[in-house]
């Protein structure tokens, strides 16, 4: 086993997949699958054609990347640094501490319908689906990950003459940057469930609008594309990610 | 306290001239730490004068509280009972004029070589060009040139020490506290270091208060030593350190050394073993 090199790991997963996808094909040629239930992965390449072509597939996908993006960057910018103030302060820990435990069970879907109310089938509204589904669970990785800072980093900075801002700016953000980044990570996946069902409960245009349509005119070629297509992105969204921490914790590179 | 007695202890002071102040002044302090199992006096009325420019070493048994007694003086801690004077003023909280050096290291992982011993020169604000100018005539003084831009985990421990002690002296302080600094090094590094240490003393002249539990190591550095007694810490012993300088290989041979030395071995010898059956005890 050890003696395969990562190339061939590569080909030996690239095969499978072949092999799956020729064995899925064959399956519903020779009319054991019917195409209503499971379309063919040809007739789901078809399909992508066609929205490639007169551009619905692209104008679909980007517009769930933008709310994923818009929400969870909204969200990130707000709770990076409320987590480290809170992490930095027992007093307010313990006056926010309430509402993050009551918010923090609540799936994003729940807000669907006052989000709904309030801000009618807008962007706002989907922006605002992703942030309440994202926030708590990013504040609470944030304020975990700041309890990982070795205090004698924070001794040694004040004993440098590091006021309580310095402490929180010079210290504890970048040290808990790597874990920061790793939660933050996890909640991008998160941030992408929240937009998938706000967009199949309400939207005129995304990936999870595109898979409700399709169901809508039975057209199950075009919701298993918006399945795969919701794979796809954010496959190519955490290698981008990735690259980003990279450059954003240069010291953890050996 | 009595307010006749304060008025009385600073009456005298105004008179006399500044150098009779100690730099740092321990008076009566005690120091009890509580937790959930009980209560445990880490220091019980220990006084202690260190004079400005003095390299102190002080030498004691494990858990007798001589980091207890450092965190004090850098204002970490605060004592149950008593007061650390710093040029006769209350230690009041965390001050820079009381550089820190840790045993370790507590440098910052995600700065560079360079940014970490510009840390506190930073926290000062002084401007970016002043303080890269500043930081890299430290880095020279402790032979870390060309590692600039490094970051601390490709280090080793003795350099890492160096870079701790480079961020300390750039910063300035009156007074330098060095924790065990070089415990975690093998005996050459440490041998290399501790030279360095007493060439920076000599040039800067700083007050140092230097703990360590190697005889051999207060011996080289100091100008005085305190050994202090097993828990509570109080101090059992003041030694002047009347050795010659450089203190090289015939004096660490001479008879004066080994005089030293066997006396405070026997005093420390005598703390350790009550630690022991204290420990022993529990």
């Amino acid at each position: 086993m050890t003696s395969k090199s990562n190339s061939s790991m590569v080909f030996i997963s690239v095969g499978s997949l072949v092999i799956f996808l020729a064995f899925w094909e064959l399956l519903c040629r020779m009319g054991f699958i019917e195409p209503l239930f499971m379309p063919a992965p040809t007739q789901i390449l078809a399909r992508a054609g066609k929205m490639l072509g007169d551009g619905s597939l692209l104008q679909h996908t980007l517009a769930s990347t933008r709310r994923v993006m818009v929400g969870f960057m909204v969200s990130s910018l707000v709770a990076i640094p409320f987590g480290i103030f809170l992490g930095s302060s027992r007093f307010f820990m313990a006056v926010f501490d309430p509402f993050i435990s009551l918010l923090r069970p609540l799936p994003s879907m729940s807000w669907i319908p006052l989000s709904l109310l309030w801000l009618g089938i807008t962007e706002t509204q989907k922006y605002s689906i992703v942030f309440m589904g994202s926030f708590a669970p990013s504040l609470l990785y944030i304020i975990e990950a700041t309890k990982g800072i070795d205090p004698l980093l924070i001794r040694a900075a004040r004993n440098l003459g590091a006021s309580n801002l310095d402490v929180m700016r010079e210290v504890i953000l970048p040290g808990s940057l790597p874990q920061i980044i790793a939660g933050l990570k996890v909640m991008l996946g998160i941030a992408w469930t929240c937009i998938i069902s706000a967009e199949l409960v309400a939207a005129r245009e995304g990936l999870g609008f595109m898979i409700m349509n399709g169901k809508e005119y039975f057209q199950t070629d075009t919701v298993l594309l918006g399945m795969v297509m919701i794979s796809i992105t954010v496959m190519v969204i955490d290698v981008l990610f990735r690259k980003f921490e990279r450059r954003l914790l240069p010291w953890t590179r050996q | 306290m009595d307010p006749s007695v304060a008025a009385s202890a600073a009456a005298p002071e105004n008179g006399v001239e500044k150098g009779a102040v100690p730099k740092i002044s321990v008076k009566g302090v005690t120091k009890v730490f509580s937790s959930k199992r009980g209560e445990v006096t880490a220091l019980k009325e220990l006084s202690l004068d260190i004079q400005d420019g003095e390299f102190m070493v002080i030498v004691g048994a494990s858990g007798c509280g001589k980091s207890t007694l450092l965190n004090l003086v850098a204002g970490f801690d605060h004592p149950t009972a008593g007061e650390v004077l710093l040029d006769g003023r209350p230690v009041a909280g965390i001050t820079p004029e009381c550089g820190m050096i840790f045993q370790q290291y507590a440098l910052f992982p995600w700065k560079t070589v360079q940014e970490n011993v510009e840390f506190g020169l930073k926290m000062k604000r002084m401007p970016k060009q002043e303080r890269q100018e500043r930081a890299a005539r430290f880095i020279d003084l402790v032979g870390l040139n060309g590692f600039e831009k490094t970051y601390p985990h490709h280090l080793s421990g003795g350099m890492k020490q160096r870079v701790s002690i480079a961020r300390s002296l750039a910063n300035n302080p009156q007074v330098m506290l060095l924790d065990e600094p070089f415990a975690a090094l093998d005996a050459m590094t440490r041998q290399v270091l501790q030279e360095q240490l007493v060439r920076i003393y000599e040039k800067h002249r700083k007050t140092i208060i230097f703990i360590t539990h190697s005889i051999d190591e207060a011996l080289l550095l100091s100008s005085r030593i305190v050994v202090m007694t097993a828990r509570p810490g109080r101090i059992a012993q003041e030694i002047t350190n009347d050795l010659p300088h450089p203190r090289n290989a015939d004096v660490q041979l001479s008879d004066r050394y080994m005089e030293l030395k066997r006396h405070i071995w026997s005093s420390v010898q005598a703390e350790v073993l009550k630690s022991m059956e204290v420990e022993a005890g529990q």
